[in-house]
């Protein structure tokens, strides 16, 4: 490689622009504050100096991967190009590029790095749960472990699937050649990466002792590891909110001829309700970690109820996202499962109107029960029966999709592929959490099991139960189409069987202990427990090691093994897999004609496509 | 072998885009970036009726904490006619007057600007700080970050004039599909003709800076007169 491509805008120029930005405004920070640091920061230690570092190290961060030319070049009155690096080779990879089959296997890769990480984390805090009292970490660096395991999986997984599979398929599905705007979906990835940076040097400054609610007042007396918590979710909302207008922006103005919003593939669907609620809800996010900002830094008073402030303020405001947020991590989930059952099942969609209902009603309900996490802080008891009840309806839209899944498969004819097996396992897994979270919602129930390991083994069903094997399930389906080449299906059902038995072993006992009691965040517990939570951490270290055949599969099928994939390997009928595989960088010679649903499935129409064949009139080159 | 596209295309015959495509992608974005620019500063509302009905500590707004209206009626008023100007400066252009669009585009920028230089003269001499309560910290949070929005859509504003100054009297044969973005595989009308994104631009400007002056007149309505 030559020094020039070594110097230009690429991932290397932008990690060390990247630090050279932290340090510089490190020292700017310090500047700024000089002898007046007791007046300007309110836990006495500099926080100016950290928020500093960390804006002028993601700006260089940036500026380094080549975000600053576009800015500069329209400041000038230059005018817009929409293909930056869009060429063949590894480079790609490693640098800003607008092509979004690009964008979407740096998000699987970069986010999939992160998520290992986080899990990491996880295997640590079972570790030290193996022993009722203190086994290898005390209290506050448990809290830390647990804080950034929370945070990196809640703040990594709301792009988990729509990063990926979002990125690369949906243009693919409505007939585009690119997203809206293809440099702002690079950007909202390369966000990313800086905010997973940044939240893993909190070790360097104490961590922070939050969990990833990062409430407050706890949140303005922690020490400097907070500030890289409120860097790191203050990225991601951004880069939500910017991946939500994209994507938005794209099923609006960009479906080819023939796509009307009722042929959108029910994937798409789930995208938009996500994209809406991204848009809506990571805003206020971002509104409520600027505010404490200013209080750390500041030391104005948003959450100081001594000075004229409230922390039940940064709660609100917290869950004001925070629930919608859960919605964004399980409906491209939802969409998912509908659009794989349809194809092992043989059969179109069932209910595909109801299937959008319940998508729509889902992200509209749920900017309307934040408060149910509030029922034993305290609030306004005339306020609980209205949220109760809400948080019990929006049990319904849900329903709505297991109906729809249920009734797809009604009579199928069902293949056992791995990705069907993922998606089965999610309608077993999402119900546990669906019917646990009834005892949540109930105030009576809730002021018992609030706070207890039933309440994080209830969102861990949900989460990881309906994101994370539903994120398998994509990978299953759609990475041969993305690479080219096949998974091993041996080990592919190896990784699923024993990932589905770990995952339920370690996470149904957990409802069980938190109905005895234990509490959440705490590294102590009952002696009398520790038979079960042993249980417990053994299936936990099983379900990591699932993960290693994952890893395992990968590298062998997808690096040495690599047997090509074909055009349509699983008989589908939707767009993207009468695509060759790969999918070539232009996407398609012409703009396609849709003349259906993509489900057309024992149907006498062999294709969603109004005209085929779709010749390319171009000529190939030379 | 798909029928739908080949890996041996060559990428500079695969037919152009339609121009209209990315004036239509601007016009949504700017309606999707005002709905979340709302929710935004949705938050600073509820902070500011939340914590003014709480008063914790009596330290809601003490007496000594005064917002002064004078200047930021001031800022308001520049807020509001940049809006008008720039609303008035999209429809000139819209109608064919690329004259009077730049004339009311730079009168737009030149009031946005003035109001951000009119909140820093504010913070300057405001005669309160971030610590004094509730009042303070919603007051100094909500403006500090909503002049930032302003400074941010002037940035906007200056690119479309930039544009359209640079390429004033240009016509469609002027500049060579690629020339001028380096893009030698990219023909769309954008590149051909710089110029005519400038309208849908300018629309889509229009629109969200309009919706940023309500959101002006609501800061200004809520947190110096209420």
């Amino acid at each position: 490689m030559s020094l020039r491509r070594l110097i230009g805008f690429n991932l290397l120029s932008a990690v060390v622009l990247g630090v050279a930005g932290f340090y510089a405004g490190w020292w700017l920070g310090h500047q700024i504050t000089g002898p007046s640091i007791a007046y300007f920061s309110a836990t006495n230690q500099n926080d100016i100096a950290l928020f500093v570092a960390y804006l002028v190290g993601v700006v260089g961060f940036l500026v380094g991967l080549g975000f600053a030319n576009y800015p500069v070049q329209r400041l000038l009155g230059k005018p817009p190009t929409l293909r930056e690096k869009e060429q063949q080779g590894a480079a790609r990879y490693f640098g800003l590029c607008t092509d979004h089959k690009v964008v979407g296997i740096q998000y699987l890769l970069g986010i999939g790095a992160f998520i290992f990480i986080g899990g990491l984390n996880a295997m640590l805090i079972r570790f030290e749960l193996m022993r009722p009292t203190h086994l290898v970490w005390n209290g506050n660096n448990y809290l830390t472990l647990v804080g950034v395991h929370g945070t990196m999986m809640m703040g990594m997984m709301t792009s988990g699937i729509l990063g990926p599979f979002a990125n690369y398929f949906v243009p693919l599905m409505i007939g585009a050649r690119r997203m809206a705007f293809p440099r702002i979906e690079a950007l909202t990835f390369w966000l990313l990466m800086a905010a997973g940076t940044i939240l893993m040097t909190t070790f360097a400054f104490g961590g922070f002792p939050t969990g990833w609610t990062g409430y407050a007042p706890l949140n303005e007396q922690a020490n400097m590891g907070m500030d890289a918590y409120i860097a790191f979710f203050a990225l991601v909302g951004l880069s939500m909110t910017l991946l939500g207008l994209n994507m938005l922006a794209t099923v609006i103005t960009m479906r080819a001829p023939g796509m009307t919003w009722g042929r959108l593939p029910i994937f798409v669907w789930a995208t938009v309700s996500t994209s809406v609620l991204m848009l809506l809800a990571a805003p206020v996010l971002i509104s409520a970690l600027l505010m404490l900002t200013m209080d750390r830094a500041a030391q104005t008073s948003f959450f100081n109820d001594q000075a004229g402030g409230s922390s039940y303020l940064y709660e609100n405001l917290f869950w004001f996202f925070g629930h919608p947020e859960v919605y964004i991590l399980a409906l491209p989930g939802m969409g998912i499962l509908l659009e794989i059952l349809p194809v092992f099942s043989r059969k179109p969609l069932w209910g595909y109107r109801l299937a959008v209902t319940g998508m729509l009603g889902i992200g509209l309900m749920s900017f309307l029960v934040w408060q149910h996490h509030l029922f034993v802080s305290g609030i306004n008891a005339d306020v609980r029966p209205f949220y109760m009840l809400s948080t019990e309806i929006i049990s319904l839209p849900t329903g709505f999709i297991f109906i729809c899944a249920l009734g797809t498969l009604w009579k199928g004819r069902i293949r056992a592929t791995v990705p069907m097996l993922f998606s089965l396992a999610w309608l077993f897994n999402f119900l546990i959490g669906g019917l646990s979270g009834v005892f949540l919602s109930d105030v009576p129930s809730d002021v018992t099991t609030h706070g207890s390991f039933f309440s994080m083994a209830h969102f861990h069903y949900t989460i990881m139960g309906g994101l994370l094997f539903a994120f398998f399930a994509g990978i299953y389906y759609w990475v041969p189409k993305m690479t080219g080449y096949n998974f091993n299906e041996r080990l592919g059902k190896w990784h699923f069987w024993i990932m589905f038995l770990a995952f339920n072993s370690t996470f149904g006992p957990l409802l069980v202990i938190g109905f005895l009691g234990m509490p959440r965040r705490v590294v102590t517990y009952a002696g009398y427990l520790q038979g079960a939570n042993d249980w417990v951490s053994v299936s936990a270290f099983v379900l990591g090691a699932s993960m290693l055949i994952f890893l395992a599969n990968l590298i062998w099928s997808q690096v040495f093994a690599r047997v090509p994939t074909g055009v349509n390997p699983w008989g589908s009928k939707s767009i993207e897999w009468q695509l060759p595989s790969p999918v070539p960088v232009h996407n398609f010679d012409r703009i396609p004609t849709f003349g259906s649903d993509p489900y057309p499935y024992g149907e006498d129409a062999g294709s969603m496509l109004a005209q085929r064949p779709v010749v390319s009139p171009a000529r190939p080159t030379p | 072998m798909s029928e739908l596209a080949h890996h041996s295309t060559d990428y500079s015959v695969v037919e152009s885009e339609s121009p209209q495509v990315m004036a239509r992608n601007l016009r949504v974005a700017s309606q999707l970036w005002a709905s979340a620019t709302v929710f935004f500063f949705f938050a600073f509302l509820f902070a500011y009726f939340y914590l003014r009905s709480l008063n914790s500590q009596h330290l809601w707004h003490p007496h000594t904490v005064k917002a002064p209206v004078g200047l930021g009626t001031v800022i308001t008023a520049c807020v509001v006619v940049s809006a008008l100007a720039g609303w008035y400066a999209a429809r000139r252009l819209e109608a064919g007057d690329e004259r009077s669009w730049r004339s009311a585009g730079i009168a737009a920028l030149a009031l946005g600007l003035a109001a951000v230089v009119l909140q820093i003269v504010e913070f300057w001499t405001i005669g309160f700080g971030p610590t004094e309560g509730g009042f303070a910290s919603v007051f100094l949070g909500w403006t500090g970050l909503y002049i930032l929005f302003v400074l941010g859509t002037m940035y906007w504003l200056e690119t479309l004039l930039a544009t359209s100054f640079r390429y004033r009297g240009a016509g469609a044969a002027g500049h060579e599909p690629g020339e001028a973005s380096g893009d030698p595989g990219r023909t769309g009308d954008d590149i051909d003709r710089p110029i005519s994104l400038v309208r849908p631009g300018a629309g889509a400007f229009a629109f969200y800076w309009a919706v940023l002056a309500v959101i002006g007149v609501a800061t200004w309505l809520i947190l110096y007169l209420l």
